[in-house]
């Protein structure tokens, strides 16, 4: 018998090494046909706040998950009727959203925490004077209206220093201009996003002084949130989901660095202003943890704080609440991952 | 006059019976498409008539005054450029640009220069009115028979008697029919304006009961009230033309 030619070995081998690599690529993930849809809604406009759902996305870790993630943009109100229905998988939403819209029998609740702390907050300028609600007395304070989280934010540090909306001059502005109108001294303060306008003053030079509210009510900040309907029909997908954002979220506070480049991929034209957008990222990240999530985990909700909640929301001068709402009925804790 | 009352009804009731029908068989939540009855359940909360009542008021003044300032500038104009080809020439480009600005893109920055006031509204209101008046009045003073103020003349009256008992009650089908439609557009336009930037009027209260307190039933009602005013204004128009117009309208 004559022994095989090296020649025709080697060419054997190549072939032979391509077909096993790709085996094993196709072993690690699912093939297309395999990966379950979910559409994601997100805020109004694209934005570095959205840094973990693009790192988990740009990083493949949805994919690596079984999934194949579409994102929308959408404005708070909009989102939750489309989450509700299921036209819209999972989306971002406002917590004070959720127990108005709960109230209604809107079928929503609140899966997974993303801004551990009220991100709305009343901002101005150091040289105001103003260092905590009670000096907002007799001023001038800006607001987009007089509705929305602000606007309930805003009421909970008025109502802490034994004040009302009536004791202050409300300037609105509609076009969110808020911020620029504490910057040029229109207004002495204004609400706003912690990891927006603030952020925005202080890059122009300027100190500013932030009151927050969640040391007088823990309102529920913005977080994951789902239909009833559609946890029933995609529960597997929607808490794979949430753990690949949660893994998003922990690798971006140890190196925000991550964030800004899955945002830059996803949202080019971000990057033409990469100090501020980093500047964002930072106070992002500061709203996603406080001692509840520090003890149970990046997006764990706390129940105990969302009772206290609902007791300022139903009480309030007009409560945006129609009806008892049970804290059960508003959260769930099934996509989430076990606590550490 | 009763038998066109009755058929509107009756229209009306099919319409209601309708809307009942599709939520009943499309198994709609009230959430995405209340029923009749979830909307009256709203009316009928005296709370809820309290709050109609109180942004309906600050709606309706918006739409007055807008209609008032209107309409005005609108005649004036209109008189303007019926008198003058040279001032239709120069003017009618700019007027025809205005009005086919969209209001929405111009409301915001309105409420921007003017603040988010009574004044933004009025002039908003008044902007969205202006235009349909002015080509009503222009055509209705161009379309006096010639004849007519042939006649006048040769009566020796003057320029103002001319104007006050020929042109104008010769053109006022026309002005009249313009003001129709001036009337409902003034109401869209208040709920613009209370859109770009308010506190208070039934545009906000979309607002509030879209996006703070997800009620859609509020909604509904809100934009029934909207239709009402609407209706309303028209119908008061409809009078004033019976009357003062008569078997010619």
């Amino acid at each position: 018998m004559s022994r095989p030619r090296p020649r025709f070995l080697a060419a054997l081998a190549v072939p032979l090494a391509l077909t096993l690599t790709a085996s094993a690529a196709v072993a690690q993930s699912p093939a297309p046909a395999e990966l379950t849809q979910l559409t994601v809604g997100l805020g109004y406009i694209p934005s570095v706040q959205f840094a973990q759902f693009y790192l988990a996305h740009e990083a493949g870790y949805y994919r690596d998950a079984g999934l194949e993630v579409t994102f929308q943009n959408q404005i708070d109100p909009e989102l939750i009727t489309l989450v509700a229905q299921g036209a819209v998988d999972i989306g971002m939403g406002d917590g004070t959203s959720i127990v108005p819209a709960r109230s209604q029998d809107i079928p929503v609740r609140y899966a997974a925490t993303i801004y551990a702390r009220f991100p709305s907050v009343v901002f101005a300028k150091a040289s105001s004077g103003i260092t905590g609600p009670a000096d907002l007395a007799g001023r001038n304070l800006g607001t987009p209206g007089k509705y929305g989280s602000s606007w309930i934010m805003l009421q909970a540090l008025l109502g802490s220093a034994g004040l009302t909306a009536d004791d202050l001059t409300i300037t609105l502005y509609p076009d969110f201009g808020q911020g620029v109108a504490v910057l040029t001294d229109q207004v002495d303060a204004a609400t706003g996003f912690a990891n927006n306008e603030p952020v925005q003053v202080a890059l122009q030079g300027d100190e500013v002084t932030v009151l927050r509210v969640d040391d007088i009510v823990p309102l529920p900040g913005p977080g994951l949130i789902v239909g009833d309907a559609t946890l029933e029909t995609k529960r597997d997908a929607l808490r794979a989901f949430v753990g690949a954002t949660l893994r998003a979220m922990a690798e971006i506070t140890a190196d925000p660095q991550l964030g800004i480049d899955a945002t830059f991929a996803r949202v080019p034209e971000l990057a033409a202003d990469p100090a501020t957008q980093r500047a964002i990222l930072d106070a992002t990240i500061e709203g996603w943890s406080n001692e509840h999530t520090d003890t149970f985990g990046l997006g764990a909700i706390d129940a105990d704080a969302w009772a206290q909640a609902v007791t300022f929301l139903t009480q309030m001068p007009g409560s945006p609440v129609e009806g008892p709402v049970a804290v059960e009925d508003l959260i769930t804790t099934d996509l989430l991952p076990a606590a550490p | 006059m009763r038998r066109d009352l009755i058929a509107i009804l009756a229209v009306g009731t099919l319409i209601l019976v309708a809307w009942q029908v599709v939520v009943v068989v499309g198994d709609y939540p009230p959430y995405l498409l209340p029923s009749p009855f979830d909307v009256f359940d709203r009316f009928s909360d005296p709370r809820v008539q309290a709050t109609l009542l109180s942004h309906l008021g600050t709606t309706l003044v918006e739409v007055l005054l807008g209609l008032a300032l209107g309409v005005s500038l609108a005649l004036l104009t209109g008189f303007v450029l019926a008198r003058s080809h040279l001032a239709e020439r120069l003017l009618s480009p700019y007027i025809v640009a205005a009005q086919a600005t969209p209001i929405l893109a111009l409301a915001p920055l309105i409420v921007l220069w003017f603040g988010s006031g009574l004044l933004s509204k009025v002039l908003i209101c008044a902007l969205i009115c202006y235009f349909p008046m002015v080509v009503a009045t222009t055509v209705g003073l161009r379309s006096i028979d010639p004849g007519l103020v042939e006649l006048g003349r040769s009566l020796r009256a003057t320029r103002r008697q001319l104007l006050t008992s020929i042109e104008i009650p010769a053109a006022l089908p026309t002005i009249l029919g313009g003001l129709k439609i001036a009337t409902t557009l003034a109401v869209v336009g208040a709920v613009v304006a209370e859109w770009a930037g308010g506190s208070s009027g039934l545009g906000v209260l979309i607002n509030l009961a879209r996006g703070s307190l997800f009620d859609i039933p509020l909604m509904f009602a809100t934009l029934i009230t909207i239709a009402a005013i609407g209706v309303a204004l028209y119908l008061v128009v409809v009078l004033l033309e019976r009357r003062l117009v008569g078997a010619r309208a």
